[in-house]
């Protein structure tokens, strides 16, 4: 993923200069220029005038500068938003270019209770060739047993007939250290493949339980 | 004419074979890579949990004679600097696992001691020599790095406490 994002990284001068041009371009009046700004806080001169006094208000009080940073605000917090939006956009459009449905491959992770055993580390190999080593750290435990799904790995398959084999370490009934491993012969045809890898606890057996699961 | 073209070929040249050198090595001002490494105690430790802090990575090894007392410097900066956000992450580029436990044990300190058996990490971050630190910033970017054995001084506290200044 970070070589992901370095390859966007160049992107980003450009990303914020399409915010910056998109409300002129979507016909919206373009915010006001540096010069033209003071209206509004200039306003209040002619009453400080009228006063005759050279003690005029504070502009910190005064509600038509307030009411222009607070427009400015809004327009900072569209431009956050507008950049969200367009990082989201181009994320999907950079997994749609890297990881085309014809060839694509996810595995997912699931856990579900967890007695049994603590998750440490999950290792995946796809026709012998490990494609992932994943540590666990213990907030990412947490977040799965609260029901989290995690996307473990996405990948390029051509069609046809693979094996996907998982390890996974952890600690096991009590708290020793436990290796067991899972696979599963899958067959990748012209539409995206996804499988899920699920650890849950076998009560009866006192042990936990890896399943690998094909999501047709 | 023709001594202008071969002169700016030759720069080209120069810059192409530099290039991959200072771009493995200077990693300053850049985003941190992203690692998770087990500790010698148990459980894994992953770099990007811990943005939002000040976060100094220290490379060392059992084979390092000056790194025991750089560890023990950094568990004093820690003490004292973990209410401001510090934490330190000590990291050990030993191939043999059991020497580099040996190591964490004799040595103890107040902060994760992880192992980077495959030695992803330390070559991530252009590590040349021991002991090394690195700091990186609340936003996650690598800010110092030092290599130097009697780095921890006045200007390495200086910098440290620069960075912890730095609201997020």
């Amino acid at each position: 993923m970070r070589t992901a994002i370095s390859t966007w990284q160049p992107l980003a001068p450009v990303v914020l200069a399409i915010c910056l041009v998109a409300p002129w371009v979507r016909g919206a009046e373009p915010p006001a220029t540096p010069g033209s700004a003071p209206a509004a806080v200039a306003a209040p001169a002619p009453a400080a005038a009228a006063g005759g006094s050279s003690s005029a208000p504070a502009p910190a009080s005064d509600p038509a500068g307030e009411g222009g940073t607070r427009a400015l605000d809004e327009q900072v917090q569209d431009l956050k938003q507008q950049v969200v939006d367009l990082n989201k956009d181009l994320f999907v459009l950079e997994e749609e270019l890297l990881f085309p449905a014809n060839t694509q491959v996810a595995v997912f992770l699931s856990m579900d209770v967890g007695a049994f055993f603590g998750l440490d580390s999950v290792t995946l190999r796809i026709d012998n060739r490990e494609v992932i080593n994943y540590l666990y750290t213990p907030r990412e435990t947490a977040a799965l047993l609260k029901g989290g799904v995690q996307r473990l790995y996405i990948g390029n398959l051509k069609a046809g007939t693979h094996e996907l084999v998982a390890l996974f370490g952890g600690k096991g009934p009590n708290d020793r250290d436990y290796r067991r491993g899972a696979s599963i012969k899958f067959e990748k045809g012209v539409g995206a493949k996804y499988l899920e890898l699920k650890i849950s606890d076998r009560t009866r057996r006192q042990q936990p339980e890896f399943e690998i699961k094909d999501w047709e | 004419m023709i001594r202008c073209i071969g002169r700016c070929s030759l720069l080209a040249l120069l810059l192409v074979l530099v290039q991959p050198a200072t771009a493995a090595a200077a990693a300053v001002g850049e985003l941190a890579p992203d690692f998770a490494l087990p500790a010698a105690t148990g459980g894994n430790v992953r770099l990007s949990e811990h943005r939002g802090e000040v976060v100094l990575l220290a490379f060392w090894s059992s084979r390092c004679a000056v790194c025991a007392t750089q560890l023990s410097r950094l568990g004093d900066l820690q003490t004292t600097y973990r209410s401001a956000g510090l934490t330190t992450l000590a990291i050990s580029v030993d191939d043999d696992i059991s020497r580099a436990a040996r190591f964490a044990r004799a040595h103890p300190v107040r902060f994760p001691m992880l192992l980077d058996l495959r030695k992803g990490v330390s070559r991530a971050y252009g590590i040349e020599r021991l002991p090394t630190t690195v700091l990186i910033d609340r936003r996650g970017r690598v800010r110092f790095l030092q290599s130097d054995e009697y780095g921890i001084d006045n200007s390495y506290v200086a910098q440290l406490r620069e960075l912890l200044d730095d609201p997020l």
